[in-house]
């Protein structure tokens, strides 16, 4: 989650908005980000629609698996990776989408 | 017949996955030593090392992890040990020294869950340009035990860059301050090579 703090403005450079989805509670996620400083927006689901729509809800776990997705701005998902974030992979991807015209 | 051509294919697969294993074998070294005695890293940094008892420490790199550094086994037996690093993405994510240093130490050694007293903060020159030293100490009175610490933050780029050393110890062992001497060498040496990742995009 850091890396995606300290990427914010390359992010913002590829026109690329970045949010965190997980099945904690609105409370939980507020203190966390407070612990780490983040200032981007964390999505609480804790009815885990999202989690089963992305396929990373495994059976009878409280807690989605980790995967990073990047969605256009058509609404197309153009990138999935499973486990820890690949930042300099997930910023090398955004600037190829952006460069195409195909905006995050 | 059907026999040996079984055997045949046995040896063959034996024999491939020998030659895999003899792959991982001749994996190169990531640096080389230059004429003047320093380490070239990854033809990425430049640096002195430190003396031959220190041992290379090397963490692949991923969220939050090591880029690599040194370790030395102190006498005394456990905890006494020192280790140094350089770290590409130190805790945090402020690009401001002070703000990065507020940051870094809610995480530092956060496994030891050990409160930090700073015994001093000055700015120092660092890889080029200007940075950011704290020297702190920490203690572990349930384990009886306690850490010495020096973190030196500077840029690459507009991000912020860490070199640090810990110097772990029981509540009434003695530092030994000439292994901050060594990472001081250590980090006054360091040089950036090329241009980071970031510097690229």
């Amino acid at each position: 989650m850091e890396g995606h703090q300290r990427n914010l403005s390359l992010y913002e450079r590829f026109n690329a908005r970045v949010l965190g989805v997980s099945r904690d509670d609105t409370i939980t996620l507020k203190y966390f980000a407070k612990s780490l400083d983040l200032t981007f927006p964390l999505l609480s689901n804790v009815t885990a629609f999202l989690g089963v729509s992305f396929y990373i809800q495994p059976e009878g776990q409280p807690i989605f698996g980790r995967r990073t997705v990047v969605i256009d701005k058509k609404g197309i998902i153009r990138y999935v990776r499973d486990g820890s974030p690949d930042y300099k992979d997930i910023l090398l991807f955004l600037k190829k989408l952006n460069q195409e015209g195909g905006r995050p | 017949m059907k026999r040996k051509e079984l055997t045949i294919l046995c040896l063959v697969l034996v024999v491939a996955w020998l030659s895999g294993c003899a792959t991982t074998e001749t994996t190169q070294k990531p640096y080389r030593l230059s004429q003047q005695g320093t380490v070239i890293w990854e033809d990425e940094f430049e640096f002195m090392p430190p003396p031959p008892d220190w041992k290379l420490l090397r963490v692949e790199a991923s969220e939050n992890d090591i880029n690599f550094g040194f370790m030395r086994q102190d006498p005394g037996g456990y905890p006494s040990i020192t280790t140094f690093a350089y770290d590409e993405e130190p805790f945090g994510c402020g690009t401001k020294f002070e703000q990065r240093e507020k940051e870094f130490f809610k995480r530092f050694l956060f496994n030891a869950i050990i409160q930090f007293q700073i015994l001093e903060r000055k700015k120092v020159q660092v890889v080029g340009g200007e940075g950011l030293a704290v020297t702190v100490e920490g203690k572990d009175p349930i384990k009886k035990e306690k850490v010495r610490a020096k973190v030196v933050f500077g840029k690459r780029g507009d991000r912020v860059v860490g070199f640090y050393i810990t110097q772990w110890r029981t509540m009434d062992g003695i530092y030994d301050l000439s292994a901050f001497e060594i990472f001081d060498k250590f980090v006054t040496s360091f040089k950036f090579l090329k241009k980071s990742f970031y510097e690229t995009l």
